[in-house]
Parts: structure tokens; sequence; C-alpha cells
């Protein structure tokens, strides 16, 4: 027998799985609320309740929602991404020295996190692959042969930014974090002249819309010193 | 707090297009005993897995084993979808698989015990029926480990 958490009821109601909770929840949260062992206590007692029903299908909604953070009370952004420090003329240039902006607080957020990361699903450095990914787009190449790397390190630089930004404990405006990255970051900025290539690429244009949310792109993305000017 | 009505109108046109009918008869097992008798494992189409384990393809049907002998907080997630951020996954492993909540459950004889073994599989691109296979297997082995229920987590 199954108990499930379902977070897109509409998907629930027409599939109908034996016994559902459906939680409103923002995806990629099906608990709630991180670190909060009593809230996500709260949502597995309601769901396992589901398994002492006699039928169904059964879609039950959960009655409480996540907690929103304010922006005001929320951690303030540990980096500003406004002057770069260095000579950033190159796609390349201008990743590293993100890289390097970054780091401490990306190892800072690491040991808070007793040395819990998600980077590391491309099997390559954060050097190797911002260096790689920076020279990609300052030849405008895309790494057609090579897009299982490719999406892997995008992820892996993302979540090695959001955990820098994140380093110091508190909660954090979800929408807060997505705006620095897409709109403040060298690599939001990279990652959305990807997008655009992509969608330049007959064959290609469908992976654009993995890489990158549509209500971001496109974006006045810096122009920047490319090995063709 | 986040419902289909506040998502962007693409994102909620790509949502709607997973509405799916039933895949078979209706499915149901009643219970036979109390939840503090059962044997529970947990199931995640997270695309969770170990850092040495095979990352998911882009479309992959395909399952890892999560030992619970092994440190959840080892856990990495290589589901592919620009449709979630990933930072309460990184601040804490049971806002998707809440393995500590059903350790201490069991620890509280609220429910009967763990699963020796989990499972996660990553649910974005591929039709349901593309897992029946990896599905039946990971069945048979839920049944081999004396399984009772699953608690089932989407991403």
């Amino acid at each position: 027998m199954t108990t499930a958490i379902s977070l897109v009821r509409e998907n629930t109601e027409t599939m109908q799985p034996p016994r559902a909770l459906w939680v409103s929840f923002p995806l990629g949260r099906p608990l709630g609320k991180p670190g909060d062992a009593g809230f996500q206590h709260r949502v597995i007692a309601a769901s396992l309740d589901l398994l002492t029903r006699q039928a169904g299908p059964v879609l039950v909604d959960y009655p409480e929602d996540a907690p929103t953070v304010d922006i005001k009370t929320a951690p303030a952004c540990p980096v500003s991404f406004s002057k770069p420090a260095t000579d950033t003329d190159t796609w390349k240039a201008a990743l590293l020295n993100e890289l390097q902006t970054l780091t401490p607080w990306y190892d800072l957020g690491r040991r808070r996190r007793k040395g819990r990361t998600l980077v590391g699903i491309s099997n390559f450095s954060m050097t190797e692959n911002l260096e790689k990914l920076g020279q990609l787009l300052d030849d405008e190449i895309l790494p057609v042969s090579e897009l299982n790397w490719f999406k892997r390190a995008i992820e892996d630089a993302k979540v090695f930014y959001l955990e820098a930004l994140t380093a110091q404990p508190g909660d954090y405006n979800q929408e807060q974090l997505q705006k620095i990255l897409w709109n403040d970051t060298a690599i939001g900025a990279a990652i959305l002249k990807f997008n655009d290539m992509f969608l330049a690429n007959t064959e290609l244009s469908s992976f654009a819309r993995i890489i990158a949310p549509r209500n971001v792109a496109p974006r006045n993305v810096p122009t920047r010193t490319t090995n063709k000017d | 707090m986040v419902r289909l009505r506040d998502l962007p109108d693409y994102e909620r046109k790509h949502l709607l297009s997973k509405n799916l009918p039933p895949l078979g008869p209706p499915a149901w097992t009643p219970l036979t005993k109390s939840l503090s008798e059962l044997r529970i494992a947990l199931i995640t189409t997270a695309g969770l897995h170990f850092r040495d384990d095979p990352a998911f393809e882009f479309a992959d049907s395909t399952f890892r084993p999560i030992s619970g002998n092994e440190d959840a907080n080892d856990l990495v997630m290589s589901h592919s979808s620009v449709n979630f951020d990933k930072t309460g996954f990184s601040e804490d492993v049971n806002l998707v698989f809440p393995i500590d909540r059903f350790r201490e459950l069991e620890a509280e004889h609220k429910i009967g015990s763990l699963a020796d073994v989990h499972y996660s599989f990553m649910g974005a691109g591929l039709n349901p029926e593309a897992y029946e296979a990896s599905a039946s297997q990971v069945a048979g082995l839920l049944k081999q480990d004396k399984v009772d229920a699953v608690f089932l987590t989407p991403v």
C-alpha cells in the first residue's frame, strides 16, 4: 500500500493514486519547510493517516501552508555583484572572478551545513566547469556533443551560487534569491546567453527550456569581448 | 504558498499537460494491521542518489537504491528542472527525503520499522508507462524486504 504527497493537485485528481495528500507547498519542497521537524512531522502524520482509510482513491487537502519569508527579514546578500574586482572583459574572466568572490561563502555555508552540499553531479570542479562554460561563450559555441556535461555543470553552478548566497543561517526568500541569481550574477547572464544560443538553434531549441525559466529569459546580457570580435 | 493559479501561465500549462488518466484499474490495499506495526519504505521521484552513483540522464526510467545504513546527508539531486530551486534541499535532506523524521517515528514506536533500502526515481521527461519495468522490479524488492507501506514524495 502507498500514501503519496501531491504537489500538483490537478495531476493527482486525474491519475487517481490510492491515497494522496495534496500540499500547497512550492515545487521542490514536498515536506514544506527545511529544518522544521515539527512541521515535517505534521505533514507525515496527515499522510500516514490516509493508510487507515477503508476505501479510495483518497485525495485530501493538507490545511497548513508553508510559511512565507518577508524579504525585509531575510538575511542580506553577502556579496556585491555590481563592481567586479578584476578585469572581466571575457565571459571566462567574469565567471572565474565570481567564483573567487563566492568560494569563501560557499565554504562557510558548507561548514555550517556540516559538510553537506549538492555540488558535484558533473564530476568536475567548479573552476573546470566555469572555465569551460566561459570559453564556450567567448568562442560562441554550443556544447552540442556534451549536453549531459553541460546540463550538470549548469546545475552544479546554480547550486554552488545558491549555497554561497545562503551561507549564513536564517530563513531566505526564494524569490529574492532567484532574482539575484538571474538578474545580478555573471553566471545568470551566462546561462541566459546560452539560452539565447539554444533558442536560435532549430535542432536544440527545446533544450533552452530546461536551463532557464521562461519568465526570466531573455535578459539583456552584458556585452563582452568574444574571440570572434 | 504556491498553488497552480499562482504560477506563470506557461508553467501552469506545462504542469496541466501532465494530467493523465489512471494507469489501470483502481488499486486498493486495505490496512490489515496498526500503523505501529507497519514496515515502511520511502520512495521519491526527486532524482536522488549518492555522489558516487551514476547521475540520472535527462529522461531516465531507472532507479537508485538508498540504503538505510548510509548517511542521507550525502545524497545529491540530479533531477533537472528549472521549476524549483534546491536551496531548501541543500539545507535539509528531510525536506524531500524525510528519513530522519521516519527514524524518529520508528524510535517512538509510532511505526513498526523502516525498510533496509529506500528508492529514488527521476520523475521528469517520461510518461508513467516508461517506469513500469523498473517499478515492478522495486515492488519485488520491497516485498523481499517485507515492506507493508510506501511513503511517496515528488519534488
